[in-house]
């Protein structure tokens, strides 16, 4: 009875040499390939050793998984915005980083997560437009994720959300005028994104501006559109909201000013707002500043 | 990255307002039957390129009953005897006695745009009332030109002062 006790003791440790023999050989074969450029075989054998109990926890493993996945990236999906293997690589560092602390490994993930990481950032920058825009929102939160742990200032995240949201909110505004009655949610979205951005900076010219215009606009085409047939009673209520919507479109647009009041833009855009405001006296008082700005041209 | 939006005119919006307006006064507001063939005349005194345009286009689309509208930028007050609606235009707005004078015995609605005017003459005063575009109504000075004015847009203007 000993001595078959003994046996299955034996057993058990042969077969758990055995296993983990058999999962690093898988990284070493992964390796190989890698290094012969058969990167499919590199990834049938390292996804097998990650998968595996013995080599689930192993730093080593995980960073020759992004490299496998990133080779792929570069050598067969460069051009694909919505690259699969390139997300691949990148988890694959990340794990890396997080199971094996080593200063050299730290390093390798780092420099690895960096490079990726800014293709998926410049990959929204490429997407945003009116068709790939919904590319370009999720690059850019993947783009945070990993940026997140290669760079700990909260500057310069940000900065590039401020970045972001500025070339989001044109898109979106790009959109709504291109159609400005069937895609009146895209000038929610604008308005939204915008908004983003001063919650960030709010002495940022270009939001504060651009949003004084949203609203602005929004007033005078609200007016614009109406028919002639239009009652004197709804063309009442189409005037109380106009009116609202001027109002709310000055306090952006005075911000702007206080923070560059010599912008050019800014006082036409003002002098609009309080003509339509029937202000004439500030209307006027703006008209004159931008003509002195002019003339000293 | 960082583009700028264009803003729309907000000229037109306002003369947009006045054009509806406009076009208002002549559905709650009768001529006599002499005056309901060839063209339904609007005379307009002073310079406003962007009512002028809101207006042509309203003439464009609208009619008065089987009328054209047709819409006219007068010089003077001479040119205003046979307008149906005369608008005085804010710079224009001394004129309006002159106005007064040759529309005498005429069916001709006077509206103008600067305050105090419907207690001068002026039939329909534009005005400023909170930032909103109203009217003021003098109705003893539509009827005077023998012109009848629904009790619906009497209630809608605000009192003169």
């Amino acid at each position: 009875m000993l001595q078959l006790k003994r046996f299955v003791l034996w057993m058990f440790l042969l077969a758990i040499v055995t296993t983990s023999y058999a999962q690093q050989s898988k990284v070493n074969a992964a390796y190989t390939f890698l290094q012969n450029s058969q990167l499919d075989s590199a990834k049938v054998y390292i996804d097998a050793a990650v998968l595996h109990p013995e080599t689930s926890n192993d730093g080593q493993a995980w960073y020759l998984r992004g490299f496998v996945y990133k080779s792929i990236y570069n050598q067969k999906e460069k051009s694909d915005r919505q690259s699969a293997s390139r997300l691949e690589a990148l988890n694959s560092f990340k794990k890396s980083l997080s199971v094996d602390t080593s200063s050299e490994n730290v390093q390798e993930n780092i420099k690895n997560i960096k490079y990726l990481a800014t293709t998926l950032y410049n990959d929204a920058g490429a997407s945003l437009d009116a068709v790939d825009y919904k590319i370009a929102i999720d690059n850019f939160s993947k783009f945070l994720q990993f940026y997140a742990l290669i760079d700990n200032s909260p500057e310069n995240i940000k900065q590039k959300n401020i970045d972001f949201n500025l070339a989001i909110a044109s898109v979106y505004t790009k959109i709504f005028e291109g159609d400005r009655k069937g895609k009146l949610e895209y000038l929610n979205l604008a308005k939204s994104s915008y908004n983003k951005v001063l919650e960030l900076d709010p002495n940022n010219i270009g939001a504060n501006y651009n949003m004084g215009i949203l609203y602005y606009n929004q007033a005078v085409n609200l007016i614009n559109q109406s028919d002639y047939d239009l009652d004197i009673v709804a063309l009442s209520d189409i005037q109380d909201n106009s009116i609202k919507l001027f109002k709310e479109s000055l306090p952006f647009m005075e911000k702007a000013y206080s923070l560059d009041p010599r912008r050019k833009e800014t006082l036409l855009g003002l002098s609009g707002i309080y003509f339509s405001l029937n202000e004439f006296d500030k209307s006027n008082m703006f008209k004159l500043k931008l003509e002195e700005i002019e003339k000293q041209k | 990255m960082r583009a700028m939006i264009a803003p729309d005119q907000g000229e037109e919006a306002n003369a947009k307002i006045k054009a509806i307006y406009i076009y208002n006064f002549t559905k709650y507001i009768e001529w006599p039957q002499d005056y309901k063939t060839g063209n339904f005349i609007v005379g307009v005194l002073g310079s406003n390129a962007s009512l002028l345009g809101e207006l042509n286009k309203m003439a464009s689309a609208k009619t008065v009953g089987t009328q054209k509208f047709e819409i006219k930028n007068i010089a003077s007050a001479s040119e205003a005897t046979n307008c149906h609606i005369v608008y005085i235009l804010n710079d224009k707005s001394a004129q309006l006695a002159d106005v007064v004078g040759k529309v005498k015995g005429k069916s001709a609605l006077i509206v103008t745009d600067k305050e105090g005017l419907a207690s001068k003459g002026a039939a329909i005063n534009f005005v400023i009332v909170e930032n909103k575009q109203k009217i003021e109504l003098n109705k003893s000075n539509i009827e005077r030109y023998k012109l009848k004015v629904a009790e619906q847009l009497v209630s809608m203007a605000v009192p003169v002062k």
